[in-house]
């Protein structure tokens, strides 16, 4: 019946087949023209496979869940098999093209049967079911995809530049030449930007020029691979992949600074260190054999990921956030894959499930992060410090003190004469009885009777609070563990400012009673912090988890800190003792918690405190218990008898404390506690840990990847939603690409190397790829972002093979191979196209002749301050901040400060990468906005582009500077002549100079004739037009030098 | 087999040579029609192979659905305004005064961390009173006067519900259609596949209010292109000196001058042309001569001194005060009065935690007035048969106090399970639409959710939100992501 209904659809132009039993069938008269138009061999990868992607895999491909009829056309076996669910047929039949299901269900007209379903939006062209018919009958051959296969390396003939071997083989196969070489002036221009991202001066084309020797060009290459520019240009392209930027993203956009880390990856390029290295470093940089200062920087690489400051949001949601941003940017970056597809399903289109997502992510699932980032400017956690020279003097001085400060406290012996005296003293005499601790170092203690007020300074009083410190609330006494005590609701908290501000530097200790109740499963028990996670945590707190207890003291938690948790279940409906105590080391082991007089036994989670845990506000926050703003409370519990004391006591007092009958241990007091020459001696180290802390403070943090002590476990999250997990999962790679070697650590450093396996069939040919793309302007796979099913086949995979492949033999060399590109006939082609080679080749695919490309955002800027001489050339730092129009930021509630130093003039990869609010003329040249991987930028053309060319600070004063430079000259003619030569890297046509002549003394008229016309044109930027200059003569040729810029030969590097 | 026409079609990989074969403006002078006619950045030509005549192949590439609306302005109310306060009328809250929420109402909601750790939820009604307005009887706050004379033309969705809990994923959701950065925003897929009606203004403009109080902020991609073209981002204008980005000339530099400028880089850039034979650069040419004459039309067109004194009055005060919501709101009349596809204005300050009776009159005050003179003015001048208004935040606020409550001290968390919205004007039905229980805590008839607005939305506009596609990095991206219906329900 649906073979009579595809005849009555098919307009009965019949073509007898070669193939099937059955009888004659019929073929749609467009299919059949167009099977006469196709090679008469077809290639699986780069013919059919594209059409199965695109048009049926989504619902017959990789994806498991998404599998219709049961059928998937991406395995040849399934293809062949009995269609599950309907017996006795099959999809294809090799061969036979009138018993394969699926080519009647591509030619059918019955929108019920047709295949793609109408559903689906997608339709086959006449073209792509001829394709798909032919093949079937020539064989329906299988072949792996293409980037899934290791390359294969073909010999070159000796002698020949195998860029120019490859090229030109593919295009004599296509019947194209090649072009001549392209004039020296060009060539020194295109080879300027595309190695140093900088055009050439007047002199460096003059003497290359004017160079006779046989290898004046091979040496301008050397010259500029050798530039301290080249790293910069490389690294401009590698921030796209590194997302970098200077803000953290998302809705409260504060600005952080990472500059180290795109100094490092400068200097990488231009120590050309090797590209497996170079991923190492990134990768896993924290986990290789002794890490060097340097191999911690570049793991910044998978911290550049945009963070979330937002109040309200969900820790674990941005937690994973995160994690997954450097799956997909691994897979980007490395592989030329999209993993980020198999977040919620498995891949449509290429080998990776959404398994193989998820053991991925547990590579990455290891660093103990915060989702809600810190509300003022702390930099997010973990970092490193990277102090400076001076900085890091001053440190190692002060440290060399605390150490000997510890040796000699640790030494100290008691004077057995003095210990006599004291302990004959009434003082000693009171304590052997006494059942409390001594009140020396004794700050506070608020019993709780009717009021919270201390009982040693009336003062200091606690007031009760609510979120973001609203009062109004009154305190609810009930019974107590001594007459009455405080009980709490969980969200209003009784706040003792003032009391308890200890810095890291400080030992102190905190005592209470407290009464657990039965059902609370969190919630603070006492802090001093500003909320729960606004501040993403700094200070201290004690904390009921799971029936634990943590303590934690940060300065930005949760990995700069110290952070512990008691091994044993905390008594319920029971007053219970609890005393926080610390000895100001900064260390784990001198931070404890002590539960009915007995210190507890802990787990220690971080021991990472490095700067200081207070706010250096004037509000500085205190001593807060039963709650906080915006987390959860001490709902339903109680406390009494609060002690904090100025030092950390001793074990037997603080048995005393728990009202544990002990026994005073008075000699062990005398030699901590009375010793007046051990506590100038204690006091001394406080000294220096302060000064310590105090010179820390200012110390550039950067962030950095560290591995937790226990890594968090990792699953498959169910539709990629954060509190969904399925199926636990470990660290592994997708199969189908390369099996992780079960000699490889099983970590991150496991991960680089698998990446950098000779048997890995992507990493080198996305790296050369890349590179070839920053050369030639589009890559050889034109979707350098995409290798898999759905991205552009290679136009020369024997090409991209062999120069992968010498890569990874010749170390990963690439400024080697960027050499061979670019001293190969192919780069060095004349640009232009005849009109015949537009039309075959519009897009310069198979290179018939040289590359030629609009300057990216980047040089287009720095090509005007090079021309204009207003260019700084100093490398690495901190960011930029250049013109730009006023009142930008402030949809984004920041406002932006204007560098007012030759800052000004830096080149334009420093340019301040705020992520909410994209530098205008940055984006409007198509930079990327840094949200995540970029390895292939757009190339627009838009009016906004000339509107900033035109009226931009930076173009207009970099004209007015070449302006004035022509108006200084003696000769117009030749001064016009310098000026075209520098910004465009060539000699001025005459025809061109005549235009510009005219123009020049056109608007010499004009200027001339209206006194006050020039001043808003030479007002742009700092550079001041110095005094005793025709200013209209420079404005005139401010126009001449704007035009000139705006002009093709400036913009485009031909 | 209605469904079986060729359908509209927007990427293809057979595109870019086709493209090439094609001078656009050419292109368009010959079939010349005008609005629907413009997707041909993305336009596929299925019937290339059957030698069809331009012409057939773009009446073939038309949207099959009928276009009701064809420019959008969009009021988006950042922060997220309360339903409470505005258009949800929960007269049965008073009963319920401080009350825990009960958890057969919050049903395991999750909260945003916000509130998550308060010890009660206690309910809290408005502090505003409501009244009936209109033929439709239909109930609206009283801090919305203005908007509620205009309640017949409203068609209120009481129903909608989003994914999403936390400002900047919520505005990004509502805006691009995903949670995370890097897609499209709406504005953006219209310019993409409608294109532009205005050969001097750009197809998508973005105006942000100088007057509202800077709670939350806002961020560019929320106009951005994302992965498509970057002529299809939105354009801001500002209310400064330089209405667009370097739009302005330097000082004393005057349009005859540029012209003059212009005029020689032509000459230059036609000369190089003769070694290149690039159209490379007779596209930059021809941008060029655009920017010069956006350079006059965008300071025409913000230009209001002509208007009379009576439209000012509609607005109110604050329209005479560049930059703030009812200048902007007048602005955009004037834009769409210019064929400008999509124009998008961002008011803050609706994010309201704490003191949301004292906090919610200002926001209200800021925008009721000139949102209902806007449909008012499109209305008298017949435009609203053909415009879609659109007002609406990001997500709802919830029932129980965020912080401790008193009578007049009340905030109000985020919110997503259901909110409210209007629309007003091209195929849109005037009622209210969907319905909430007793608490505005869940939806009890008709949700709507993010994903099916957006369908909706370019309904209206005659482009199935299936078919509106753009392949990046191997996948078909849609506005809708793998989601959304059509709500018919309030097509008119």
């Amino acid at each position: 019946m649906k073979f009579f209904v595809l005849l009555f659809f098919m307009g009965f132009f019949t073509l007898p087949l070669l193939a099937g039993p059955k009888e004659k069938f019929a073929l749609p008269s467009d299919v059949v023209q167009a099977m006469r138009e196709l090679p008469s061999a077809l290639d699986f990868n780069i013919d059919v496979k594209p059409i199965l992607s695109d048009k049926c895999f989504s619902c017959h491909g990789p994806d498991k869940a998404k599998q219709k009829a049961g059928l998937r056309l991406d395995m040849s076996d399934h293809a062949y098999g009995e269609l599950p669910e309907s017996p006795g047929k099959f999809a294809i039949v090799r061969g036979n093209i009138g018993n394969s299901e699926m080519v009647h269900r591509i030619l059918s007209k019955d929108p019920k049967y047709v295949m793609p379903s109408p559903k689906s939006h997608l339709e086959l062209s006449p073209k792509e079911k001829a394709v798909l018919v032919k093949w079937i009958q020539n064989g329906a051959e299988y072949k792996p995809h293409w980037a899934f296969v290791k390359p294969i390396k073909k010999e070159v003939p000796a002698g020949k530049n195998p860029v120019d071997y490859f090229v030109q083989s593919k295009l004599k196969a296509l019947n194209l030449g090649s072009s001549p070489k392209a004039n020296r002036h060009f060539l020194l221009r295109r080879l300027s930007f595309d190695l140093t991202g900088l055009p050439p001066t007047s002199q460096e084309i003059r003497e290359f020029v004017e160079d006779s020797s046989p290898n004046a060009y091979e040496k301008q290459v050397d010259r500029l691979l050798n530039s301290a520019h080249f790293g910069e240009r490389m690294a401009a392209d590698w921030l796209d992949i590194a997302r970098f930027a200077d803000s953290h993203g998302y809705t409260i956009d504060r600005i952080r600074d990472m500059s180290p880390y795109r100094d490092w990856v400068i200097q990488a390029f231009n120590r050309n260190m090797p590209y497996d290295r170079f991923i190492h470093y990134q990768l896993a940089g924290d986990l290789m054999p002794n890490p060097s200062k340097d191999m911690l920087i570049a793991t910044a690489f998978n911290r550049n990921h945009p963070q979330n400051t937002e109040g309200g949001i969900v820790e674990e949601e941005f937690q994973m956030e995160y994690v997954l941003d450097r799956v997909n940017t691994f897979g980007d970056a490395f592989l030329g894959l999209s993993t980020g597809c198999a977040r919620c399903h498995d891949h449509k289109f290429d080998p990776i499930s959404q398994k193989n997502y998820y053991q991925l992510s547990s590579f990455f699932n290891t660093v103990r992060e915060a989702g809600q980032i810190s509300y003022n400017d702390d930099m997010p956690s973990p970092t490193m410090l990277l102090p400076t020279a001076k900085q890091e003097e001053v440190l190692t001085f002060i440290k060399t003190k605390i150490q000997r400060a510890e040796e000699k406290l640790k030494a100290h012996q008691v004077v057995n004469e003095a210990r006599k005296g004291w302990l004959a003293s009434e003082e000693a005499k009171g304590l052997a009885a006494a059942a409390q601790p001594s009140t020396r170092g004794l700050q506070a203690h608020f019993s709780f009777e009717g009021n919270l007020t201390s009982k040693l300074l009336p003062k200091d009083v606690g007031i009760m609070k609510r979120e973001s410190g609203k009062t109004g609330d009154v305190p609810v006494f009930v019974s107590g563990k001594q007459g009455s005590g405080l009980e709490f609701d969980g969200d209003v908290y009784a706040d003792f400012q003032g009391v308890g501000v200890f810095r890291k530097s400080d030992p102190f200790t905190i005592g209470m009673w407290v009464y657990i109740p039965k059902d609370l499963k969190e919630g603070v028990i006492f802090h001093k912090s500003n909320a729960e996670r606004l501040y993403n945590f700094k200070g201290f707190h004690v904390y009921l988890k799971n029936n634990r207890l943590e303590i934690l003291m940060a300065h930005t938690a949760p990995s700069n800190a110290i952070m512990k948790m008691t091994q044993a279940d905390v008594p319920r409906e029971t007053w219970i003792h609890l005393a926080l105590t610390y000895d100001g080391s900064s260390r784990a082991d001198g931070f404890h918690l002590y539960m009915n007089g007995q210190k507890a036994a802990m787990e220690t989670l971080v021991d990472a405190l490095d700067k200081d845990i207070i706010f250096y506000s004037k509000q500085e926050p205190g001593l807060q218990i039963g709650g906080w703003w915006r987390g959860l409370g001490f709902k339903g519990g109680k406390a009494d008898e609060v002690y904090v004391y100025k030092r950390a006591l001793r074990p037997y007092e603080m048995a005393l404390l728990a009202a544990k009958p002990q026994a005073f241990d008075l000699e062990d007091y005398y030699a901590f506690a009375v010793d007046s020459s051990r506590i100038l001696l204690a006091e001394d180290l406080r000294h220096w840990r302060k000064a310590l802390s105090d010179s820390s403070e200012k110390i550039q943090e950067l962030m950095v990847m560290r591995e937790m002590n226990f890594p968090k476990k990792s699953f498959i999250l169910k539709r990629g939603v954060y509190d969904a997990p399925g199926e636990e999962v470990f660290p592994n790679t997708p199969e189908k690409i390369l099996p992780f070697s079960a000699s490889l650590p099983k970590n991150r450093y496991g991960l680089a190397r698998w990446l950098t396996d000779r048997n890995n069939p992507l990493t080198a040919r996305v790296a050369v790829n890349r590179l070839w793309q920053q050369v030639f302007g589009q890559g050889i796979v034109k979707t350098s972002e995409d290798f898999g099913n759905q991205g552009e086949m290679p136009t020369n995979l024997e090409l991209l093979d062999y120069l992968a492949l010498d890569f990874q033999e010749k170390g990963w060399d690439i400024k080697g191979v960027l050499k061979q590109m670019v001293m190969s006939e192919t780069y060095q082609q004349d640009s232009k196209a005849s009109p015949e080679l537009r039309e075959k080749d519009p897009e310069n695919r198979f290179l018939a002749r040289g590359p030629s490309a609009r300057l990216s955002a980047e040089m287009m800027r720095d090509n005007a301050l090079v021309a204009s001489g207003l260019l700084n050339p100093n490398i690495g730092g901190k960011s930029i901040y250049p013109y730009q129009p006023e009142g930008l930021w402030e949809i984004n509630s920041h406002s932006y400060k204007q560098d007012t130093t030759q800052a000004i003039y830096r080149r334009s990869l420093y340019v301040v990468v705020k992520r909410s609010v994209p530098n205008p003329m940055m984006a409007t040249f198509d930079a990327s906005a840094r949200s995540s991987c970029l390895p292939r930028r757009q190339k627009t053309t838009t009016p906004l582009q000339a509107l900033v060319l035109m009226n931009d600070p930076t173009f207009l004063e970099a004209s007015k500077v070449l302006g004035l430079q022509m108006a200084q000259a003696k000769n117009n003619k030749e001064a016009i002549q310098e000026a075209y030569l520098r910004l465009t890297g060539r000699e001025i046509k005459a025809e061109e100079l005549t235009i510009l002549q005219a123009l020049q003394e056109k608007e010499f008229g004009i200027f001339s004739k209206q006194e006050q016309k020039a001043k808003g044109l030479l007002a742009a930027g700092m550079f001041k037009i110095p005094a005793g200059v025709d200013r209209n003569k420079v404005a005139s040729f401010t126009v001449v030098a704007s035009v000139m810029m705006n002009s093709d030969a400036s913009i485009t590097k031909r | 087999m209605e469904d079986h026409k060729a359908p509209f079609r927007i990427q293809h990989p057979d595109l870019e040579s086709l493209h090439r074969g094609l001078d656009r403006r050419n292109f368009l002078q010959k079939t010349a029609m005008g609005f629907g006619a413009l997707a041909l950045q993305g336009l596929f030509l299925g019937n290339e192979a059957k030698g069809a005549s331009i012409q057939d192949q773009i009446m073939e590439a038309l949207p099959r659905i009928a276009p009701k609306a064809k420019r959008v302005v969009y009021l988006f109310m950042s922060g997220g305004p309360s339903q409470f306060e505005t258009f949800d009328y929960k007269p049965e809250l008073s009963r319920w005064m401080g009350k825990d929420l009960p958890d057969s109402i919050r049903q395991g909601q999750r909260l945003t961390g916000m509130s998550a750790n308060q010890a009660i939820l206690p309910v809290v009604p408005s502090a505003f009173g409501f009244k009936q307005y209109g033929k439709n009887r239909t109930w609206v706050s009283d801090l919305l006067p203005y908007t509620a004379q205009m309640a017949d033309d409203l068609c209120i969705i009481k129903s909608m519900y989003t994914e999403q809990i936390n400002h900047d994923p919520a505005i990004t959701f509502f805006q691009t259609g995903h949670q995370l950065p890097g897609r499209p925003s709406i504005g953006s897929w219209l310019s993409y596949g409608l294109g532009s009606e205005n050969k001097n203004l750009p197809a998508f403009i973005v105006m942000v209010s100088k007057n509202a109080s800077k709670d939350q902020p806002l961020y560019a991609r929320l106009w951005g292109n994302g992965f498509l073209p970057s002529e299809h981002q939105g354009v801001q204008f500002r209310s400064g000196k330089d209405p667009v980005l370097f739009l302005n000339n330097p000082e004393g530099y005057e349009g005859a001058d540029r012209k003059e400028m212009l005029d020689y880089l032509k000459q230059l850039n036609t000369f190089q042309n003769e070694t290149w034979a690039d159209p490379e650069i007779d596209a930059r040419i021809s941008q060029y001569e655009m920017a010069f004459r956006m350079q006059t039309s965008v300071p025409e067109v913000m230009d209001v001194s002509d208007e009379p004194d009576e439209v000012f009055e509609l607005y109110g005060k604050d329209s005479r005060d560049k930059g703030s919501f009812a200048a902007n709101c007048l602005l955009a009349r004037k834009l769409l009065e210019k064929d400008v596809r999509f124009v998008q204005l961002y008011h803050q300050g609706w994010d309201h935690h704490d003191s949301l009776p004292k906090n919610i009159i200002n926001p209200c005050k800021q925008t009721d007035q000139a949102s209902a003179a806007l449909l008012m003015d499109l209305k008298r001048r017949g435009m609203l048969d053909d415009t879609l208004v659109i007002w609406s935040g990001e997500f709802g606020r919830t029932v129980y106090s965020q912080g401790k409550l008193s009578p007049t001290g009340y905030g109000r968390d985020h919110h997503p399970k259901c909110f409210s919205m209007w629309m007003a004007g091209a195929g849109v039905k005037p009622g209210t639409y969907g319905e909430t229980d007793d608490f505005s805590y869940n939806i009890v008839k008709d949700p709507v959710h993010v994903h099916d607005f957006q369908a909706t939305l370019l309904h209206l506009l005659g482009i199935n939100h299936e078919e509106l596609i753009y392949k990046y990095q191997g996948r078909r991206f849609r506005l809708t992501d793998v989601h959304g219906k059509l709500v018919s329900g309030i097509l008119s």
